[in-house]
């Protein structure tokens, strides 16, 4: 067992032991462990196999930053180890292992690396047919490809979004973060603080620092109310206008800040030599995070890199928990001795200066042994600490740039003006000191943009480094195998060999090498990935610069960002009705609608039914999903002049006309009837489909026009009943009603209001059906009752409800076109030969230049009926192709059986020379067989509209 | 009118274009204008609606970098737009 | 182990073949200049290189190679389109791309595992049937499956039986696939520089200088170059570029974003769109889901991402296919597209003689890099416009002959 004694393990809970396994080995964990931290209190360090060459992989950074750590859980593939905690029973296995991970037979691919260079597969699997990638090649391919495996069975997961304001936002707990948080909270702003830790303090809670600092923040930051503390908490990206996505969780706060502090920290960076991908390699923050958070050693016999005071400090945290140091290892030349260094200097530890590793080799997937200035030194760990990053992908997403400072050998951003500050080393600030400087230097600005009154003196520059900083060399092996990315098996020589292959830009580098591409997305690679290129291609790193850094910052799961989304569905008032009348309902749009009624084994039957019933006495359908539109003022009659072809302003009170709307294109894009209520007032339809889009662009035209008139939308409050048949009118005379629906009293297209069976309803004489039709339109509140009563009043009757199949053939049998199915997006109404419903006296309607045009221009196709031979044998399907010779000229739109006349009829495009009645045209079936169909007119049911009239 | 809102409270109804008078316009005038597209690096004047209050009003927005310069009522449009 | 392999593993240095020459100096003239190192311009200089001899060829890009919308598109190849010009054009498309690591010795991994979308309505049903009526016509392998079929497919689709959003049929279009977009831009640069053409990287349009119908020569940032011919092929640019030479363009630019998850073993075989969640999916031979879906809702020349787009992408990702939920997302990235009013592109000639166009290309360029290419340099080196070409005409906006692929959803680019 690698553990230490208290206080070393803040994270951990010993009194909490739970157990789990890994590779189907049963390991000990307490409450708080990481997978990573309980299996390497085990000694177990091998985590994963590499993507390409399967080699042994482990802790690297102890942050959850590479692919290192992804293992595998049962319905969750790719999970960092590292970062994520253990729970009692888990069962955690490895990723990308053929066989197990101890025994992984395609480390052979290790060893046949020199025939795979970089980008090997656009050189090769070419041939030797022309299918051989498809047929042989990829399929062996793909199944080396990925990491994880998705269980395509993983039970549901409960995801929730949340939303957040705040004046100031600060990312990152960590020194900067939490002095920048306090000094806006105290200067008066509403602050929230988030860090991905499950504790703040940052780099204060692992690093060698007096307790009491943190212990004083702390206290601070408990003090201010006005202060929300959200740790464990990712903020994943920056978008425009200050709104971050706070991942907690399974929560996603959606976040409004008027204020961001970016304090993210910077990233340590691995050194390259010879097998520097060894588990036994980490960083030294990861062999400090292993000490201080999980009280678990990380070795036996260790080596220290180092090119700064903070490894000084690693070795003393190493000495502290019991680890041998063999040699510390500093490349640096001359220079003071910091702190950290002088403290080490009294324990007895080997110091080598001026010199570096170049070479490690392991033993049984793990370190065995570094090579420093050509000597070997046994060791089970080295730790790194030899330069950082900033952590660049919030501030870029923000708008800052990336530069190159050459004197530290690492990057520096410079942040956009704004609303976004950096502070700590994210910034360049430098050390505990340049922290709490950039810290009140950040939180000042932000709080002055905000409006509050902040003292002169706190607005400081920046702290200068305080010494020249080391810039650990990048040791290219002859033989490789030295590391530029771990995700990505990606060694010097494949950058260079891309490099020589003409990939010379760094986005070019990227894609050819898949450099950065990995889930570590560049932290540990970009910098020496700039800097190789550079060289090779004698720019400075600058110049060469990084890849852009693109949302999330880091892996996010697709549950978390779909929330608990369920698709919109609308049911009308009376969808109770239906179910209790044995409705099969269908989706049609957002809408649940009626199909037919009965049982789903008798359709055909049932909708024959239903037709007949309109046809010989009466039906009654539901019509409360049509657009319903009240327009109200003076001008009401001049915009629906404007807006429709018909004329409307001379449209008399208690008259119903049909509109038809086009676009500015002149093509058709909606229909209906506009009941005109008072010389003020019209109600009008439109499609179930398109009504949101025709109310959404009356008012968009009016903003134009300033018209004296006000659209309502009263698709969802109001409801529709139609009643349909030559019964119809016995029907409703039979309900109690202040209307007379007498046949001079109420003709044809015109309109009432009053009282039906104690509902207030506007009424309305159409004929979608082609017969006696009266459409009742009430509050949708009462549409069940007046649903109750017409059916109750129909009874004598047979009044029989219908459903949407029915509907659809009854106004195919009377050659109604249904908009978006017998039109598309560039039908006129020439083609429709609806030029009896295009005004030609009124001097504008939306669309008119454009028809006038286009008639100019010549008409290629025209709407017609065709009526197939009762008996005929191939009938062709909806959107089956008319020919003429073997050119397809047009498209059936509309097919369908109608027992009336029993034969199929169809509405189709055909070549307008084709169009008259009588022509014959060659329709092509789904089977490919041709018929010759004749061409009849649109109403192919009652052509002088008695029926409906009567 | 409510104060900084949500992008997704908001449907963009495009760049404002001008208005020719149809019945002087020339066919291939007619056309062009149709079609033709406002589509210029730099600042454009477009109509939005905020959709939960059905409210029209102009924007001035720079297509680059998605800046919104300034919003306003239609009754403030000056007349060249 | 493939043959070719063994010259590496046994190579004492590595042999290397240079795909992208680095940029030479500027000359005075070539005889055309193609503006844009996209996919379109490359493939354009290769047939121009290698069927009809001209290599006095320069081709100019701003950024880097292939840089814009090449590198960022989701490259779904298909030709299951709606228009019978459309679909004859993209067949041709299709069929190069079956042939196109032959005729470039490079490997763009042309992976023709079909293409799957799905219907939730009958309204989308319907229009299935008219692109697959119009597609087998023309002779191409589109049509409508029903459910059982669709289920066999794709087996881990939620096809929401009962459902508001439940499965209905499929489109099934066996001549879909994707392609390693970067390989075939490269495979064509490789191509082209081997027979005399000339790269310019960063080498950013600037002006023209125009002398009565005809373009004399690009001003760039690097010089003048004098011009027999110029094409104009700069994806998200081209309205912009186009303007330079006063040429206005019915086109408007919007961003279309993506996305791609950590890579995964190999679970989704075809790619699988949705037209009612404007979602489509497809896993790349790395392993990743790359998830896209419909255009940027407002103009914008910008490739910044969005939180709401993301969010949306991954609620179809997850209602299709629901155990995505513990998946993870590891990028997220937009291009600009150049759409037109009937959603088709604007090729042949422009206003002016020698200045030719390959433009508005919205979200379908990729599939359409080779057959454009080979296309546009027929008419370049004949100055004749081919017959496949001729409904793509810019003046079709004055004559109102549009195409009518405005049907076609913009969750199947």
């Amino acid at each position: 067992m690698n553990r230490l004694p208290a206080p070393f393990g803040t994270r951990i809970d010993r009194t909490r032991p739970l157990r789990f396994s890994f590779e189907g080995k049963g390991f000990e964990a307490y409450a708080g462990d990481s997978i990573a931290s309980a299996l390497a209190a085990s000694g177990q360090w091998m985590l994963s196999r590499s993507f390409k060459y399967h080699r042994p992989r482990g802790v690297f950074s102890m942050n959850g930053a590479e692919a290192n750590t992804l293992v595998q859980l049962p319905s969750e593939p790719n999970v960092a180890a590292d970062r994520t905690p253990v729970s009692d029973g888990l069962q955690v296995s490895a990723q990308n292992v053929n066989g197990s991970l101890a025994h992984d037979r395609d480390a052979i691919i290790d060893r046949l690396g020199r025939f795979l260079p970089v980008g090997f597969y656009y050189r090769t699997f070419i041939g030797p047919r022309r299918d051989s990638w498809l047929k042989f090649w990829e399929p062996m391919i793909r199944r080396k490809a990925g990491l994880g495996v998705v269980d395509t069975k993983a039970a549901h997961r409960h995801f929730d979004k949340s939303h957040l304001h705040c004046d100031v936002l600060v990312v990152g707990a960590g020194p900067a973060g939490l002095n920048a948080a306090i000094a806006a909270a105290e200067g008066g702003a509403d602050v929230v603080l988030c860090d991905e830790n499950p504790e703040v303090g940052g780099s204060l809670t692992y690093g060698r620092h007096d307790p009491a600092m943190l212990a004083d923040l702390t206290a601070r930051l408990e003090a201010l109310p006005n202060l929300r503390i959200m740790t464990g908490t990712l903020c994943n990206g920056w978008y425009e206008d200050n709104w971050l996505p706070l991942i907690q969780g399974d929560r996603l706060y959606r976040t409004r800040a008027r204020e961001v502090i970016l304090a993210t920290g910077a990233i340590g960076q691995p050194a390259i030599f010879r097998n520097n991908d060894l588990p036994g390699i980490m960083l030294g923050s990861a062999a400090q995070r292993l000490i201080r958070h999980y009280g678990v050693r990380p070795g036996q016999k260790a080596v220290v890199l180092t090119g700064n005071d903070e490894g000084y400090a690693v070795a003393l945290d190493l000495v502290e928990a019991g680890v041998s140091v063999m040699l510390v290892v500093d490349p640096r030349v001359g220079g003071l001795p910091g702190p950290f260094e002088a403290e080490l200097h009294g324990k007895g530890v080997a110091i080598q200066k001026a010199v570096t590793i170049d070479a490690a080799e392991g033993r049984g997937g793990h370190l065995a042994r570094v090579r420093i200035g050509g000597r070997w030194v046994e060791c089970d760990l080295l730790t790194i600490s030899v330069g950082e990053v900033p952590a660049w992908q919030l501030p870029c997403q923000a708008g800052a740039k990336v530069g190159y400072d050459a004197g530290i050998g690492s990057m520096s951003l410079m942040p956009a003006r704004g609303s976004v500050q950096l502070a700590g080393s994210v910034a360049g600030d430098n050390g505990l000191e340049g922290a709490v400087a950039g810290a009140r230097r950040s939180a000042s600005i932000a709080l002055q943009r905000l409006g509050h009154v902040v003292a002169q003196d706190a607005v400081l520059g920046k702290a200068k480094p305080s010494c020249p900083a080391h810039v650990q060399p990048i040791l290219a092996n002859a033989k490789g195998r030295d590391f530029v990315d771990f995700d990505e098996d990606l060694q010097v020589k494949d950058l260079h060999n891309a490099i020589k292959d003409g990939y010379r830009e760094i986005e070019l580098v990227k894609r050819f090498t898949t450099v950065g591409m990995g889930p570590s997305q560049g932290r540990h690679s970009a910098l020496a990935t700039a800097r190789i290129v550079a060289e090779a291609t004698d720019r400075t790193v600058a110049e060469v610069g990084i890849t852009t850094a693109r949302p999330p910052v880091g892996p996010e799961t697709l549950g978390v960002l779909a929330g608990h989304h369920e698709p919109l569905e609308r049911r009308t008032a009376l969808h109770a009705r239906h179910l209790a009348l044995n409705a099969a309902m269908k989706p049609v749009g957002a809408w649940w609608r009626p199909y037919f009624y009965g049982d789903a084994r008798g359709a055909q039957k049932a909708v024959r039914d239903e037709i007949m019933a309109v046809r010989e006495g009466v039906g009654l359908l539901d019509v409360s999903t049509l657009g319903k539109l009240e327009l109200r003022g003076p001008d009401a009659g001049e915009f629906l002049d404007r807006l429709y072809t018909m004329a409307h302003a001379n449209q008399p009170v208690g008259r119903v006309r049909y509109c038809l709307m086009l676009n500015e294109m002149g093509s058709v894009v909606d229909d209906g009837v506009a009941y005109r209520m008072a010389d003020d007032r019209f109600y009008v339809t439109a499609t179930t489909g398109a009504v949101a889009r025709v109310y959404a662009d009356m008012l968009f035209w009016n903003a134009q026009w300033r018209l004296k008139v006000d659209v309502l939308n009263l698709t969802g409050a109001f409801s529709g009943l139609n009643v349909t048949g030559p019964k119809a009118r016995s029907v409703l005379e039979a309900l109690e009603s202040n209307i007379d629906f007498g046949r001079e009293a109420f003709p044809y297209l015109s309109g009432r209001e009053g009282v039906v069976a104690g509902v207030p309803v506007r009424v309305m004489r159409i004929g979608f059906t082609g017969e006696l039709s009266f459409e009742l339109h009430c509050p949708s509140s009462l549409a069940p009752a007046l649903w109750d009563a017409v059916m109750e009043a129909g009874k004598p009757h047979g009044l029989t409800p219908y459903g949407l199949e029915a509907s659809r053939i009854l106004r195919l049998e009377k050659g109604h076109i249904l908009i978006g199915q017998d039109t598309d997006a560039i039908t006129t109404p020439d083609e429709l030969g609806f030029g009896w419903a295009v005004s030609k006296r009124k001097p504008f309607f939306v669309g008119k230049r454009s028809i006038e045009m286009r008639a100019r221009l010549g008409q290629s196709r025209k709407l017609v009926g065709l009526q197939f031979p009762a008996g005929a044998g191939d009938i062709p399907g909806e959107s089956c192709l008319a020919l003429r010779g073997n050119d397809p000229v047009g498209q059936i739109t509309s097919i369908g059986f109608s027992p009336t006349l029993g034969s199929y009829i169809a509405l189709a495009y055909v070549h307008v020379d084709d169009a008259t009645e009588g022509s014959r045209v060659t329709v092509k079936c789904r089977d490919g067989a041709l018929v010759e169909v004749p061409v009849v007119g649109h109403a192919f049911f009652d052509p002088t509209n008695a029926r409906q009239e009567m | 009118m409510n104060g900084p809102r949500n992008i997704d409270e908001f449907q963009s109804f495009g760049p404002v274009r001008e208005t020719l008078d149809p019945a002087v316009t020339a066919d291939a005038d007619w056309s062009r204008h149709l079609f033709r597209a406002e589509n210029r690096k730099g600042v454009v004047v477009e109509w939005w609606r905020h959709v939960p209050s059905n409210y029209f009003f102009l924007a001035e927005r720079d297509l680059v970098s998605n800046e919104i310069i300034r919003t306003f009522d239609a009754s403030q449009r000056s007349g060249q737009s | 182990m493939p043959l070719r392999l063994l010259k590496y593993g046994l190579s004492r240095d590595y042999p290397a073949s240079e795909d992208i020459p680095a940029t030479p100096e500027l000359k005075p003239s070539y005889d055309v200049v193609i503006i844009g190192g996209g996919g379109h311009g490359l493939s354009c200089a290769h047939h121009l290189a290698k069927y009809h001899g001209i290599t006095s060829v320069a081709v100019l890009e701003k950024g880097y190679l292939a840089g814009g919308n090449t590198a960022r598109n989701t490259t779904t190849i298909r030709s299951n389109y709606i228009t019978p010009q459309g679909i004859a054009f993209y067949k041709e498309g299709v069929a190069l791309f079956e042939t196109l690591s032959q005729e470039l010795d490079f490997n763009v991994m042309f992976s023709q595992r079909g293409q799957l979308t799905l219907a939730h309505s009958e309204a989308t049903l319907r229009s299935f049937h008219s692109r697959a009526e119009m597609g087998k016509h023309l002779g191409t392998r589109t049509e409508v499956v029903d459910q059982k079929t669709v289920e066999d497919l794709v087996p881990s689709l939620n096809m929401d039986y009962g459902g508001a959003l439940e499965i209905l049929g499929g489109l099934w279009h066996a001549d879909g696939g994707t392609a390693r977009h970067d390989a075939v831009a490269w495979g064509y640069a490789a191509q082209a520089s081997r027979r005399g053409v000339e790269i310019h990287q960063r080498t950013e349009v600037q002006g023209f200088e125009i002398v009565g119908d005809r373009v004399e020569a690009v001003k760039t940032n690097r010089g003048r170059i004098a011009c027999g011919q110029v094409l104009i092929a700069t994806g998200g640019m081209n309205y912009d570029v186009a303007l330079m030479a006063g040429v206005e363009l019915p086109i408007r630019c919007y961003p279309l974003q993506a996305m791609v998850t950590q890579p995964l073993k190999p679970w989704l075989n075809t790619l699988v769109s949705s037209v009612s969640l404007h979602t489509y999916l497809v896993q790349s031979s790395r392993g990743e889901v790359v998830i896209g879906g419909g255009s940027d809702p407002y103009q914008l020349y910008s490739t910044r991402s969005t939180l709401d787009m993301k969010e949306h992408l991954a609620e179809g990702a997850v209602h299709l296919f629901p155990f995505l939920q513990g998946v993870r997302l590891l990028r997220q990235w937009a291009g600009i597209t150049d759409m037109t009013p009937d959603y088709s592109p604007i090729m042949g000639a422009s206003p002016l003689d020698n200045l030719w166009l390959d433009c508005g290309w919205g979200t379908w360029g990729f599939k359409a890099t080779p057959v454009a290419g080979k296309r546009m340099a027929e008419t370049i080196a004949s100055g004749r416009v081919p017959d496949i070409l001729k409904p793509f005409a810019l003046e079709r906006f004055e004559t109102f002959q549009l195409l009518n692929e405005m049907g076609a959803t913009a969750a199947s680019h």
